[in-house]
C-alpha cells in the first residue's frame, strides 16, 4: 500500500518538475551572537519536490528552515523564492509567509479558538476571503486531514496528532507554495505519529514542495526524494534516500545512520 | 453622644448618606481602571516593544508613578494643574489621577500577562501572514487578557480602597461624607466603622469573585 503511494507521487512528480528552484539558499550563514548556526548553505529545492533535513539535535536544521519564511534573519548570503530575494525591499514579508506554510514541533493551535476558527483566522485577516467561504474551504481541509467532525471543538479537546492535523490544515488554508515542518513528529506519543506522516505522505502526492525536518526515517526513506544531512551548521552529505541510508559517504553521516537506524 | 462608641440607631440615620458616597466611589473606581486599563494596555504595549522610542517613556511612566506616593500624585493634578491653565472640577481631577495611576499598574499586569503566552504562539501566527497589530489583537492578547482577569480584577479593588485618597480634595466619596458626619456629630466610631464596614461590603465579594473565575479557569484547563 505504501509502495503503491510512494510509486503514484514519482510518476506524478515527473510531470511538475521542470522549472528553476522554488527555493535556492546561497551561501546562507547565521549566527547567533558568537555561535554560528548556518555555515555557508547552499540548497535548491525544485517545485513538487520533498526534502528532508537530517541532523543531530544542534546541527542547525531547523534554522535552516524557519530562515526561508524569515522567522529567523539571515546574516549572509541570500534566498530566493520563486527566483526572488526574500529580502528585497519590495517583498513583503507578511505576503512571503502566506505562500510558505509551516508547521512546528508543539502544533502552536491557538487555544482560545476552536479548531475551524483557527484555520480561518488568517484566510479572513489576511487573504480577506469572506467568512462563509473560508469555513468553506476550512472544512474542506477538515475532511483532508480526517477531521471534519471536530470542527467545533477546541484544540485541548483534541490528541496531540490531531491537533497537529489542524496545524498543518491551518498552514494549507493560505494555499502555500512550499510547506516547512519543524520536527512535527517529535512531541507526539509513538502511536499518534503515524496518523500525522500519513497526512503529510498524502501531502507529498498531491504533488505540495515540502522541506520536512524530521527524526523519522521511515518518512524520509518512502518520502523524500532527496535528504541532506547536517552537522554543526554545515550540510555534510546530500543524496536520494536509498543511496544515504545505505551508502553514507562521509564518516559523520556514516556515524549518525548507523546510530538511529 | 461622643465617646459611646458604636451607635446603631445613628449608623441607620446617616447610612443613605455614606451610600451616596459609595457610590460615587464605586464610580470613580470604575471610570479610572477603565482608563487605566486603557492606558496600561499602550503602556505595557509599548514597554516591551524593542524600540526605545516606546519602551523608554514607557519605562518612565511607569516607574515614576510607582514610585510616588498617590496622594502627592492627586495633589500635583488637583493644585499643580491650575497653575499651568488647566482647571479641572474636584471629579474630574480625580478620576484624572487615579486613572494615571493605576495605567501605571495596569501597564505592568499586562507586560507580565503578554509574556506569559508562549512565543510559539506569535511565530504560529506571524507564519500564516499576520502582522505585529493582528497577531496582538487576535492571538495574544486575548489570551492574555484572560490571564490577568484575576490581576485586573485585584487592581481594581486595590484602587477602590485608594480611591478614599481623594478625599482630600473634597470629593464626597464614601471616606469624606463619614468625615463630615463626624464633624457633625462628634462621634468618630459610628461613621468611620460604617465607612470601613462599606468598604468590605464591596471588597469581599469582588475578592470572592476573583477568586471564583480564577478556580474555574484552572479547571478549564
Amino acid at each position: 500500500m505504501i509502495k503503491k503511494i510512494s510509486m503514484k507521487k514519482k510518476s506524478e512528480k515527473n510531470i511538475i518538475s521542470n522549472g528553476g528552484p522554488v527555493i535556492k539558499m546561497v551561501n546562507v550563514t547565521k549566527s547567533f551572537g558568537e555561535l554560528v548556526v548556518l555555515r555557508n548553505i547552499n540548497v535548491e529545492i525544485k517545485k513538487g519536490e520533498v526534502l528532508v533535513v537530517l541532523g543531530p539535535s544542534g546541527s542547525g536544521k531547523s534554522t535552516l528552515i524557519r530562515c526561508i519564511n524569515r522567522l529567523e534573519k539571515i546574516n549572509e548570503g541570500k534566498i530566493l523564492l520563486d527566483g526572488k530575494d526574500i529580502y528585497s525591499p519590495d517583498m513583503d514579508v507578511h505576503k512571503l509567509r502566506t505562500r510558505v506554510g509551516m508547521v512546528f514541533q508543539q502544533f502552536n493551535l491557538f487555544p482560545h479558538m476552536k479548531v475551524i476558527d483557527n484555520i480561518m483566522l488568517s484566510p479572513i485577516k489576511v487573504k480577506n476571503i469572506p467568512k462563509d467561504k473560508a469555513k468553506e474551504e476550512a472544512m474542506e481541509l477538515l475532511k483532508k486531514v480526517g477531521l471534519e467532525d471536530k470542527f467545533n471543538s477546541f484544540p485541548h479537546e483534541l490528541s496531540g496528532g490531531q491537533q497537529q492535523r489542524v496545524a498543518i490544515a491551518r498552514a494549507l488554508a493560505m494555499n502555500p507554495e512550499v510547506m516547512l515542518f519543524d520536527e512535527v513528529t517529535s512531541a507526539l506519543d509513538p502511536e499518534l505519529v503515524k496518523g500525522v506522516l500519513e497526512t503529510m505522505k498524502e501531502l507529498a502526492t498531491m504533488g505540495m514542495t515540502m522541506v520536512v525536518v524530521t527524526h523519522e526515517m521511515g518518512f524520509a526513506k518512502e518520502v523524500a526524494d532527496r535528504v541532506i544531512f547536517m552537522d554543526e551548521g554545515i550540510i555534510i552529505e546530500e543524496n536520494e534516500p536509498k543511496e544515504l541510508f545505505e551508502n553514507p559517504q562521509n564518516p559523520r553521516t556514516q556515524a549518525f545512520i548507523s546510530k538511529i537506524l | 453622644m461622643a465617646g459611646q462608641g458604636f451607635q446603631i440607631d445613628l449608623f441607620i440615620k446617616i447610612l443613605p448618606e455614606l451610600l451616596r458616597g459609595a457610590a460615587i466611589t464605586v464610580q470613580l473606581t470604575a471610570f479610572s481602571v477603565a482608563i487605566g486599563t486603557l492606558i496600561g494596555l499602550f503602556a505595557g504595549m509599548a514597554r516591551i516593544s524593542h524600540y526605545k522610542i516606546f519602551n523608554l517613556p514607557s519605562a518612565f511612566y511607569v516607574e515614576v508613578i510607582r514610585g510616588t506616593p498617590l496622594l502627592v500624585q492627586i495633589m500635583i493634578v488637583y493644585y499643580g494643574l491650575p497653575a499651568l491653565g488647566f482647571n479641572l472640577d474636584q471629579y474630574t481631577s480625580g478620576i484624572l489621577a487615579l486613572s494615571i495611576n493605576s495605567g501605571a499598574y495596569i501597564a505592568e499586569i499586562f507586560k507580565a500577562g503578554i509574556k506569559s503566552i508562549k512565543k510559539g504562539q506569535t511565530e504560529a501566527s506571524i507564519s500564516l501572514g499576520l502582522n505585529y497589530m493582528q497577531t496582538m489583537r487576535y492571538v495574544i492578547l486575548p489570551q492574555a487578557t484572560r490571564n490577568i482577569l484575576p490581576a485586573l480584577g485585584n487592581e481594581f479593588i486595590a484602587l477602590l480602597k485608594d480611591s478614599s485618597l481623594v478625599s482630600v480634595i473634597a470629593i464626597s466619596e464614601l471616606l469624606r461624607r463619614g468625615m463630615i458626619v463626624y464633624s457633625r456629630t462628634y462621634d468618630a466610631w459610628t461613621p468611620l466603622l460604617g465607612v470601613a464596614l462599606i468598604y468590605l461590603c464591596i471588597t469581599i465579594p469582588l475578592s470572592r469573585a476573583v477568586q471564583f473565575i480564577e478556580k474555574r479557569w484552572e479547571i478549564h484547563d
